[in-house]
């Protein structure tokens, strides 16, 4: 075998395993999908080098039926994910573990159960920029009284850079 | 009658009960309530026809003809296997036909006194669904044409006299004396079906016609292994003592008095119990080939007859005295089929002579047991002979009835069991003029003039203690005790009539005897006349008996507790039933129990922890690998994935 | 335990790369995420000095190594980010560099297939998923990963495993073939291919990845497993709709 062929697989094998690993590692259910489907693409990459090794199709045909399973697959994944998510309001795939040993405890990272406390990572903060020109008006037509007053610019009050945010938001929403 | 024809009725006779016990079942408690006993009656009626009409279609045709071409109704192939091959096969013979119209034309006027004895009971519908149960498996047990069919139904019948005598259920003594029937029943069962298993190992068919019906091959087998031949006949005498309760498994009988009268009247006096003396007599071609059984059938017969009278003497329960009358009479039944160890043509006598008197048998003891309920009716349940007295002129239909199957079971002459009796009598006396057992049935022959001796006066002391002396109800029967409601008097009278004449109609005419002796594998044989010297002597100790009764009871009534005084561990033995129950409680229920206990402690003590330990070592090597199983998904993939790598390191060759 | 010791750079390279995917793993630990990146370029370039002879064409070799090092450091990336909106842009790019590898091995097609349907629909949709499902902040099963090590040395011994036959059986061909033709050539087809999916196999002067030869190999050869996907997709479709949650009318 050729050096040229033999490193397409390596390179299949290597997502197929890292996909793998990023399915054993990650707790977030959308991270696992996400996984699999590179999993597929390890898997895809392989069919294709044989393709060429042999010189037929039939790897490429296989790879093309490989897409629709994944499409398919992708699809009922997400459904089934928003249906989880709506009911535990989570994406925690640790949540959905109803099917273990009546008697065992549900397996919890060492944070969930209390062993190590978790503390929540800093928020990012990102570059703030003073407010340039008019600021917009943004009150409701409707409902004048919507907008809290403390926040709307005003003349007397700039705005600080926090409270900008804070009325983009509300536009936004 | 065509043969289609024939068939046809032979099917009807079981199966018209059948559908009326299916039906009452379904229908009884929702729909038909009160009107429970009608398809128990039209069921019964039909059943009645059926077997008369088979009466007298077989009669004049095999009188004269080859007598083994009885007809035979087929079914279906029951059970193939292997080389047992058993089918659902009906036939009817002469014998048959004549059991049929006996337990037919019973259970009709029985199912008729019913309707009246258990109107207004809760469990009517239940009775009369269980009758009709009865009945049916009674008929198939008469028609069965193999050992198989007959032991189902042997077992079916068994079974419904369990369901009956426990009627009333929640009566714990009721229940106690319907398990008691059931286990006693159980032991002879037991025997029974070794007796099966040896008869299919020995001739290699279970159908009667390949059993009995081959008399060069039973000589041969009895000239090669005359051992085997008389165990068979011992072990299906087993059966027969169980269910026809002689000595000593006897102590079920009167214990099923628990049950409703019509119960006892149908089953546990005229038709179950008579099971085993039919089995025996149906299997006489193979008995004369074991002369060692017949006496010991003769032997336990005569030991039954003569305790259960001597009980029967002491015993204030009416119906008690009955049952134990029962017993005492299928004991001379047996005694009477004992005889055919004298010889093939006194077999044939013998069998003759058995079958007969359980016929009249049936009607004259049916007939008391049902005056005796009658008497219950009246009397408010009450059953004790004590507590009432001089009932004959408030029960006139009660008192003249009764009095007729009195007299018909002491042998008054002239009357039903005047005439079979007699011919126990000549039977034994025949058997005692062989050379072989002649000290043997001699002594027979004294226990049956014996017996029928204290027959003729417990019977008359029942009679006297009841009907007559002193007017004295119990409080239970209310002021005015009323005589049996018409549909109740009507089987009264009818089963009177038959408990007078029926004797008199086929006994003195030969009819029986030439019918009968027609059923297959019988030796012919020439009826004899009668020895008038012995029908003289029967007659005198009847007449003997009743007046000792007379005398005892009605003319000078201090004279009984003068000689129980004198002769008091008799009298008390007898009062106590000679503590057969005491005995057997001390013997088997004891030892039994404590082994069972010990048996109960064995299991729990030291087989169930054995068990609980091994079952602990799976449970103990899991501990570890079930955590593996915790719900979780990619921990599951991980898993998978390990073994994947083993796997392909191992077929790399990495690892072996 | 000399096949070990003869490949004990293939060991190194690999292990190097699981060392920089374990430096990654989201954890309590802050870890600064250039050493671990660094870490599996260093691997991956060890590796290609192990797997590759240097015998292809400089250019193909040049786009090979680019789209290769990108796909493998996007993979190790998006497996391990902490921000499932970066996973999924992550994933984008590795389907992108899988698509350039696509094209090299003369697959136009599927490479562009694979474009349209994975960068355009799948990501999109994962994308729209996490706007749907994400919680606000940082969740904290975002910032932790279940069991890294034991997870990373199984996944990374299978790896050596197919690496291991990979490299055997190179060399029992180059010992059987010590010099090795340049250009892949097809197989002598035997009778059974013939008889098995005659229109997939391709006369030895015809390029890999025509269309018209793709079009005649899945309608001829796989009519029946085309007919089967598209039922497939049609009951995922149904089951999707069936599965997903209704919420609020007027919203999604």
């Amino acid at each position: 075998m050729t050096g040229d062929v033999e490193r397409y697989l390596v390179v299949g094998a290597l997502l197929f395993v890292l996909g793998a690993l990023g399915f054993f590692t990650r707790r977030n259910l959308i991270v696992l999908m996400l996984s699999a489907e590179m999993m597929l693409h390890g898997v895809s990459l392989t069919l294709v080098t044989f393709s060429r090794m042999h010189h037929n199709l039939e790897g490429q045909a296989f790879t093309i039926f490989i897409l629709t399973v994944a499409t398919c697959e992708a699809g009922l994944a997400l459904a089934v994910i928003l249906a989880l998510y709506q009911k535990s309001n989570s994406l925690d795939v640790e949540l959905w573990t109803d099917l273990r040993e009546a008697d065992l405890p549900p397996p919890m990272a060492a944070e969930d159960a209390g062993q190590r406390p978790f503390v929540p990572p800093e928020p990012k903060t990102f570059p703030r920029l003073t407010p340039a020109g008019v600021v917009p008006d943004i009150r409701d037509e409707h409902d004048p009284d919507r907008v809290d007053d403390a926040a709307s610019p005003t003349a007397e009050s700039p705005l600080e850079p926090s409270k900008v945010e804070d009325v983009i938001k509300t536009a936004v929403r | 009658m065509t043969e289609s024809a024939q068939k046809l009725v032979l099917w009807l006779i079981p199966l018209a009960p059948l559908v009326a016990a299916v039906m009452t079942a379904a229908l009884g408690p929702k729909v038909l309530r009160e009107r429970s006993h009608l398809p128990c009656w039209f069921g019964l009626a039909v059943s009645v026809v059926c077997s008369l009409l088979l009466l007298f279609s077989i009669g004049p045709q095999h009188f004269a003809e080859d007598s083994h071409s009885a007809p035979i109704a087929t079914g279906y192939k029951w059970i193939e296997v292997g080389g047992i091959d058993v089918a659902v096969t009906l036939r009817a013979d002469a014998m048959t036909s004549m059991m049929l119209a006996m337990v037919t034309t019973v259970s009709l006027l029985v199912a008729m006194f019913a309707a009246g004895y258990m109107h207004g009971d809760p469990g009517y519908p239940r009775f009369f669904a269980e009758v009709s149960l009865f009945v049916f498996s009674m008929c198939m047990l008469v028609l069965a044409a193999n050992f198989l069919l007959l032991f189902v139904f042997w077992e079916g019948v068994g079974l419904c006299s369990y369901l009956l005598i426990g009627f009333w259920y929640r009566r714990p003594s009721a229940s106690a004396a319907a398990v008691k029937a059931f286990v006693v029943n159980r032991i002879g069962d037991f025997g029974f079906l070794i007796g099966i298993f040896l008869i299919w190992t020995t001739f290699g068919s279970l159908n009667f016609a390949d059993v009995l019906d081959r008399p060069e091959r039973l000589v041969a087998l009895a000239a090669a292994e005359p051992g085997r031949i008389t165990m068979i006949c011992l072990l299906l005498f087993l059966g027969a003592m169980g269910k026809s309760a002689q000595f000593p498994l006897h102590v079920w009988l009167p214990d099923a008095m628990e049950g409703p009268t019509p119960v006892s009247a149908l089953i546990h006096a005229a038709t179950m119990v008579t099971a085993g003396v039919y089995m025996v007599a149906r299997c006489t071609p193979l008995f004369v080939y074991a002369p060692t059984a017949l006496l010991v059938v003769s032997g336990i017969g005569a030991v039954t007859a003569l305790i259960a009278a001597l009980i029967a003497l002491t015993q204030f329960d009416l119906k008690r005295v009955l049952a134990y009358s029962t017993v005492s009479q299928l004991g001379y039944m047996f005694m009477a089929l004992g005889a055919g160890a004298a010889g093939p043509e006194v077999a044939t006598l013998a069998t003759t002579a058995a079958m007969f008197h359980l016929f009249t048998h049936a009607f004259f003891k049916a007939l008391l047991f049902l005056a005796a309920g009658s008497v219950m009716h009246s009397m408010g349940d009450v059953i004790d002979m004590r507590r009432f007295g001089g009932l004959r002129r408030a029960l006139p239909i009660t008192h003249w009835t009764f009095l007729c199957g009195a007299a018909a079971l002491a042998g008054v002459p002239l009357l039903a069991g005047f005439w079979s009796k007699d011919d126990i009598l000549a039977v034994l006396s025949d058997a005692s003029h062989d050379a072989a057992h002649r000290t043997y049935f001699y002594a027979i022959f004294g226990v049956a003039a014996f017996t029928a001796l204290l027959t003729a006066f417990y019977t008359f002391r029942a009679y006297f203690l009841t009907f007559w002396g002193e007017e004295r109800f119990p409080e239970e029967a209310g002021h005015h005790p009323h005589d049996a409601p018409s549909v109740m008097a009507w089987p009264l009278r009818v089963l009177a009539v038959c408990a007078l004449l029926i004797g008199l109609a086929v006994g003195p005419t030969h009819w029986f005897a030439s019918y009968l002796h027609h059923t297959f594998g019988l030796a012919e044989v020439e009826s004899h006349g009668f020895h008038v010297p012995l029908l003289m002597a029967s007659a005198m100790i009847a007449l003997a008996g009743i007046g000792v009764a007379w005398l005892f009871y009605v003319r000078s009534p201090q004279l009984p507790g003068q000689i129980a005084a004198a002769i008091g561990p008799l009298y008390r033995a007898s009062l106590n039933k000679f503590y057969f129950d005491e005995i057997y409680r001390a013997v088997l229920v004891t030892p039994l129990r404590t082994l069972s206990w010990l048996s109960y402690w064995f299991d729990r003590a030291i087989i169930d922890p054995t068990v609980d330990a091994v079952g602990k070592i799976p449970q103990g090597l899991s501990l570890l690998p079930r955590t593996l199983h915790n719900g979780l998904v990619p921990s599951y993939a991980l898993v998978m994935w390990t073994g994947l790598i083993l796997f392909v390191l191992f077929a790399l060759g990495v690892i072996s | 335990m000399d096949w070990i010791g003869q490949h004990w750079l293939d060991w190194a390279s690999l292990l190097l790369i699981a060392a920089g995917v374990l430096w990654l793993m989201p954890g309590a630990a802050r870890r600064p995420k250039v050493v671990g990146v660094l870490l599996a370029l260093a691997g991956t370039a060890l590796l290609a000095t192990r797997v590759d002879n240097f015998s292809s064409p400089i250019g193909e070799s040049v786009l090979f190594w680019l789209f290769a090092a990108v796909a493998i450091l996007s993979a190790v990336l998006m497996i391990t980010n902490r921000n499932p909106v970066y996973s999924a842009l992550w994933f984008a790019i590795v389907t992108l560099s899988t698509c350039g590898l696509f094209l090299l091995q003369f697959a136009p097609f599927l490479a562009a297939a694979t474009v349209v349907i994975y960068a355009g629909a799948i990501v999109v949709t994962f994308v729209f998923v996490i706007m749907l499902a994400q919680q606000s902040g940082a969740t904290m099963y975002d910032q932790r990963s279940r069991q890294p090590l034991a997870a990373t040395i199984a996944a990374f011994v299978m790896l050596a495993a197919i690496v291991g036959v990979l490299q055997n059986v190179g060399e029992s061909l180059r010992d059987s073939n010590p010099r090795p033709p340049r250009r892949t050539r097809p197989l002598e087809a035997s009778s059974a291919d013939v008889v098995a999916n005659p229109l997939s196999g391709l006369a030895a002067d015809e390029p890999l990845g025509k269309m018209h030869a793709i079009g005649r190999s899945l309608f001829g050869d796989y009519l029946f497993a085309v007919e089967l996907a598209g039922t497939l997709l049609l009951v995922a479709t149904i089951g999707a709709i069936a599965i997903a949650p209704r919420r609020r009318r007027g919203t999604l």
